[in-house]
């Protein structure tokens, strides 16, 4: 890990102890033999908890670098809270006798994770520090493997998305491809794609439109569209986020840090496509189900309280393949693709085909556009 | 005078508004954005590895050079001569075994196609044409072409249809019988795969609106 990072490190010994361990002469392979080095006393730990959270201000944390204002008392003090539970948490598995080094570690990257900027100001080896530390937690807490990555936009690159209306039945393959993909929780059966089925005659009513039919498709006298993140390019979603957590990459794709995420749905409401979806309980996946490849942005598991929508799976996009709603759907009305390359098929469609895109004069400009055979 | 502050008042917001929207160097609609940055891209991303098990063919139709997949191989009966070994019409009268009891053709009506409308009787290992020449079965989307030929200017250009891998270059997209079953192209109604019932119990409960 970098010498200069922005946030105070506790060290719980992960790293004295293998130096140590030659010499140590208690016998012990697990516990305090060497915690007496590290126990903070309860004034040291304060001093570290206060400075872990409201001394970013000599720091200039990434929370610091956006908004370059003085905390305020009540931000200071809720930062302050949360850096005491996790700081207690450190400090008691650090002084225990009993606790193994597991735990330890495990309070070691949860003390890591709760200090680290904002994903957006990251630099690459610190963004490999947080995928690597989120790795190794998972691991600790389930014994199992995921494997996360953090690609970068790609140089050159700009995703689009074209809907083909006429082709849509309404099969809703690319809805449950995409639970599966971006791992949304089960329980309340969380949806990133709406399909609405509309009457046919009476053009684009949303009021009317029903999206959760259930019956054989496509139904007599009704078409079908589907909507999700249109991944604007001028989104009004990433204006309104107080702390940040949301932007838009070079690649066009407007993501969300779920850990910097605040919960305060203001981008909800200023998404006037019905674009993000909030987690008001904590998402839930069967162990078997997890989709093990993910990325930062993409679908890593998600907590309660926070923000998620389409990425355009970024886990998968970025290395080349197309969304997992694309690639179901079993009628190619889903087209994707890079919309700087002249020879992409996207371009092709945009030329050719007579497209439009939802709420044109909101001056949103999505990268979604819709078309008819 | 007080009309005259607000006159310059309005002159600085305009100015200022001016250049700010000339130094962004931002564009004013994603189109302008995407027709000045463009260029054929040819970055660290293709689909070369998710395309290598896969069996293809480079094909060229109208201005656009693509790849699809080979088709003779995926064919458990080919080659047809295999049995076919002399013309459909000599064979007809024989005794021996039926086959193809599963293929129902459902293309069209009888009046407009029956078999060798596509297949060739004299040289089953080839489709024929309208005008009676061979079409490779590799190639057999120049056999739907001649019917459907705006499909197959979508299909072309890529708004029809669907690629193999992904978004990528090189590009290799489906062709028709990947996805039509050419004996009966349409496709059926059936159930959506999914259905979210707690969106219906919360209608239930009037949480929806
Ligand atoms: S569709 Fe909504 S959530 Fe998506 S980028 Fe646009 S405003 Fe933001
Ligand atoms: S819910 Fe999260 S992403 Fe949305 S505006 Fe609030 S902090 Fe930002």
């Amino acid at each position: 890990m970098s010498d200069n990072k922005k946030w105070y490190s506790l060290d719980l010994g992960q790293n004295k102890q293998k130096e140590a361990t030659a010499s140590c002469g208690c016998g012990k392979t697990e516990g305090s033999c060497n915690s007496q080095k590290t126990e903070l006393s309860a004034d040291e730990f304060y001093e570290a908890a206060i400075n872990a959270s409201i001394g970013e201000e000599r720091h200039r944390d990434g929370f610091e670098q956006v908004f370059d204002v003085k905390m305020d008392r009540r931000t200071a003090f809720r930062k302050l809270t949360a850096s005491l539970l996790i700081g207690a948490g450190a400090v008691s598995t650090s002084c225990s006798a009993v606790i193994d080094n597991k735990t330890k570690e495990k309070a070691q990257i949860d003390w890591e994770e709760q200090f680290k900027g904002n994903y957006k100001l990251m630099t690459d080896e610190e963004k490999q520090g947080t995928i690597n530390r989120l790795m190794r937690s998972y691991e600790l807490r389930t014994g199992k493997n995921i494997s996360m990555t953090a690609e970068n936009a790609e140089e050159d690159v700009l995703f689009g998305y074209a809907f083909n209306i006429s082709k849509c039945q309404g099969y809703m393959n690319c809805v449950s491809a995409c639970v599966e993909e971006n791992n949304q929780d089960r329980n309340s059966q969380m949806q990133y794609i709406r399909i609405h089925e509309m009457k046919d005659g009476q053009g684009f009513k949303f009021d009317n439109a029903d999206d959760n039919y259930y019956h054989e498709v496509p139904a007599e006298g009704h078409f079908y569209m589907g909507t999700q993140c249109f991944h604007c390019d001028n989104p009004p979603c990433v204006e309104v986020c107080p702390v940040q957590a949301t932007w838009k990459e070079e690649d066009g794709l407007v993501v969300i840090d779920y850990d910097w995420c605040v919960g305060c749905r203001y981008c909800m409401a200023a998404c006037p496509y019905d674009g993000r979806r909030f987690n008001w309980s904590k998402p839930e996946v069967p162990e078997n189900e997890i989709n093990k490849n993910q990325h930062y942005l993409g679908n890593r598991m998600r907590k309660k309280g926070v923000m998620e929508k389409c990425t355009f799976c970024v886990q998968r996009s970025r290395k080349g393949k197309n969304p997992a709603c694309v690639e179901a759907c079993p009628t190619g009305a889903r087209i994707f693709g890079n919309l700087l390359d002249p020879n992409s098929t996207i371009r092709w469609v945009l030329a050719n085909k007579k497209v439009f895109r939802l709420k044109e004069d909101l001056g949103t400009e999505p990268k979604f556009w819709y078309f008819m055979d | 005078m007080k009309n005259k502050t607000l006159i310059y008042c309005l002159i600085f917001l305009f100015i200022l508004g001016f250049c700010s929207c000339k130094e962004d160097g931002e564009y004013h609609s994603i189109k302008d954005k995407i027709e000045n940055e463009g260029k054929p891209y040819h970055g660290k991303l293709t689909s070369d590895q998710l395309l290598m098990d896969s069996e293809l063919i480079e094909i060229t139709a109208g201005e656009h050079t693509f790849w699809i997949p080979e088709r003779k191989g995926q064919i458990k009966s080919f080659a047809c001569t295999e049995c076919h070994n002399r013309p459909v019409a000599q064979m007809k009268g024989l005794e021996g075994q039926k086959a193809h009891w599963d293929v129902k053709l459902n293309h069209a009506n009888s009046e407009m196609m029956d078999c060798t409308t596509c297949h060739n009787g004299e040289d089953m290992n080839n489709l024929r044409s309208l005008t009676n020449q061979n079409i490779d079965l590799n190639l057999s989307y120049k056999l739907c072409a001649q019917c459907h030929f705006s499909q197959f200017e979508d299909w072309k250009g890529g708004a029809h249809g669907k690629k193999v891998a992904g978004w990528a270059p090189p590009r290799a997209s489906m062709t028709c019988v990947n996805c039509h079953n050419p004996h009966s192209p349409g496709f059926e109604k059936r159930w959506p795969v999914q259905f979210n019932t707690q969106k219906a119990i919360e209608r239930k409960e009037g949480l929806d609106h």
